[in-house]
């Protein structure tokens, strides 16, 4: 038991270090309405690092056991920053199609390019897997100290200039903001998202970060509207999940990632449920309150 | 040669004709606004036929296509559920959050199922290569009568599209048309799904309209264009997959991907050029 425990601490620690940050990151991106920017954004960040598996395997790069891992960071790095210039670029008012768009099909191309490179190689279909739903299971505790301090470093960032960052996601439909520069800390703030999530899908691959993004976040907007509170009753239902999910992998033999996006299905389904039993029980209160007058 | 082209003549007969019902579709999807709701379909769609494999069914029986069918239309009915109720989260939210289930669903039970991660790899690229004749044949009666369906309806359907000026009828007639209209979408997305695979379809159904909505705003011709570019890009894309021996959905989602976002850069330059040589 205590040996299952010890092996299962660095996966639920990394867990709870992506989650915190990415609740963050989650409300600001439901609040901007940009859902897939992050599933596209990782998968070009995944592709990345698989076209340097390629350029390793056609000897570009000289192989060393130490640095083929900073050479993957690394393209991964630049494909992102390709990929988010060209969003920028493409965010035009002139073009007539909508940005979703112009996402959705860089999220495409990204996907099945990416299966084009892995494909090529032995053993394809792990590797698409791995792409996917990561390897949580198998991080290493240097892993879990690199994504803390990553995680602290811009944590502290966005805590010291909340307010900044909180000013430019509410003002990102209209046109008009009370600070200045929006547009340098609307860079900041992709720059930081970017940063995060090339972290984040190295070690939990991208669905575990889009799950992780979307949904803890969605589940504390029934409840609250103050930041504070919903990045903790979204931390609480991500850890909830990861418990209970890791545990089940465990038990039941299953791979951790996805029963952990399930399980984070279940609190969702759950909140929705503790939302309608709020709304009836006031609504009850409403109606013998009105019959006593 | 006369035999590589007789070999594959079945998948570009098939690609061809799922670029044609698509890119129509496309056009009244991007028109909507609601992109990644077939990615989210196409997913389920793909979930319910894993769980037909998972219950014992034989692959493309009949069991399975229905479980398949059963799945879609209670994922479409959840959309329209969700959107008539206050707004809480983003309606796009709901859409990403049914997408990340059902891929996270499926990988578990691949689990399951004997050559299962082969299968999500199935998901991603399709089929095409392997089409026989039959679904050919099957495919393309299927697509007739949604066909025949949708040109009987066309200015009905463009009409609850392109909603811009209010609603066009009273709001019973309308629902009985977009009931019309999302019933045979699923049709055709469930048809097309486990002969091209999810990203096929999608890239299908936004590339060629997004390329042809850049340069036109009028509703004949996007469908014209867009079915030229989707079909030229499906016949090409084919062909570039042969002789690179490549998988030949996602190189037929690359070519159409990477032409969209070229011409895209080249309207954005081209009217730069315009507004410098207006000023000079």
């Amino acid at each position: 038991m205590t040996a299952s425990l010890n092996f299962m601490m660095a996966p639920f620690l990394a867990c709870l270090i992506l989650i915190f940050i990415m609740v963050y990151f989650g409300i600001h991106v439901i609040e901007r309405e940009i859902i897939f920017i992050d599933i596209a954004l990782a998968q070009i960040a995944a592709l990345g690092s698989a076209a340097s598996l390629v350029l390793v395997n056609l000897n570009v790069v000289t192989r060393h056991n130490g640095h083929e891992h900073d050479s993957r960071t690394f393209m991964a790095y630049l494909f992102c920053l390709l990929a988010a210039g060209i969003f920028t670029l493409l965010k035009n008012k002139k073009l007539k199609i909508p940005l979703e768009a112009i996402i959705g099909i860089a999220y495409a191309v990204a996907t099945t390019s990416a299966v084009i490179i892995l494909d090529k190689g032995a053993g394809g279909d792990v590797h698409i897997h791995d792409m996917l739903a990561g390897t949580l299971l198998w991080v290493s505790w240097n892993q879990v100290l690199r994504l803390f301090v990553i995680v602290l470093v811009i944590g502290l960032f966005h805590y010291f200039f909340r307010e900044k960052f909180k000013a430019v996601t509410l003002a990102y439909h209209s046109d008009e903001t009370n600070i200045a520069r929006p547009g340098l800390w609307d860079f900041l703030f992709y720059f930081t998202f970017g940063i995060i999530i090339v972290e984040a899908v190295a070690v939990g691959g991208i669905l575990t970060v889009f799950a992780f993004l979307i949904i803890p976040a969605s589940i504390s907007a029934f409840f609250s509207k103050r930041w504070i509170i919903r990045i903790l009753i979204g931390l609480l239902a991500g850890g909830i999940a990861t418990i209970s999910g890791l545990y089940l992998s465990w038990v039941m033999d299953v791979p951790c990632s996805p029963t952990i996006i399930l399980f984070l299905a279940v609190c969702l389904l759950i909140a929705v449920i503790i939302k309608g039993i709020i709304k009836c029980i006031r609504f009850l209160h409403q109606m013998t309150r009105q019959e006593k007058y | 040669m006369l035999d590589n082209l007789l070999f594959l003549s079945a998948p570009i007969t098939v690609s061809v004709l799922l670029a044609g019902i698509l890119s129509y579709f496309g056009n009244h999807i991007l028109s909507r606004g609601i992109i990644f709701i077939d990615i989210a379909v196409a997913q389920i769609a793909a979930l319910g036929t894993m769980i037909g494999l998972l219950l014992g069914f034989a692959e493309e029986s009949l069991n399975v296509q229905l479980i398949s069918y059963i799945f879609t239309v209670i994922i479409i009915a959840l959309f329209a559920l969700t959107k008539s109720r206050k707004q809480v989260i983003p309606q796009e939210a709901i859409i990403g959050i049914i997408y990340c289930v059902g891929l996270g669903l499926a990988m578990l039970l691949a689990e399951k199922i004997p050559g299962g991660s082969n299968f999500i790899t199935k998901t991603i690229t399709g089929n095409l290569l392997w089409v026989t004749w039959d679904k050919v044949l099957y495919c393309f009666i299927m697509f007739l009568i949604i066909g025949i369906i949708h040109l009987i309806f066309r200015k009905q359907f463009i009409m609850i599209t392109d909603t811009r000026n209010g609603l066009p009828y009273t709001l019973w007639r309308t629902r009985t048309y977009e009931l019309l209209f999302y019933i045979t979408f699923s049709v055709a997305i469930v048809k097309a799904v486990p002969v091209g695979g999810v990203f096929l379809v999608f890239t299908l159904l936004i590339a060629p309209t997004a390329a042809a909505t850049l340069f036109t705003q009028n509703w004949k011709k996007r469908f014209i264009w867009s079915w030229i570019i989707g079909v030229l890009g499906s016949v090409l894309g084919m062909y570039i997959s042969y002789t690179l021996d490549i998988s030949n959905a996602p190189s037929i989602v690359t070519l159409l991907g990477v032409t969209v976002f070229f011409l895209a850069f080249g309207k954005l330059a081209a009217q730069k050029f315009k507004t410098i040589s207006i000023k000079k």
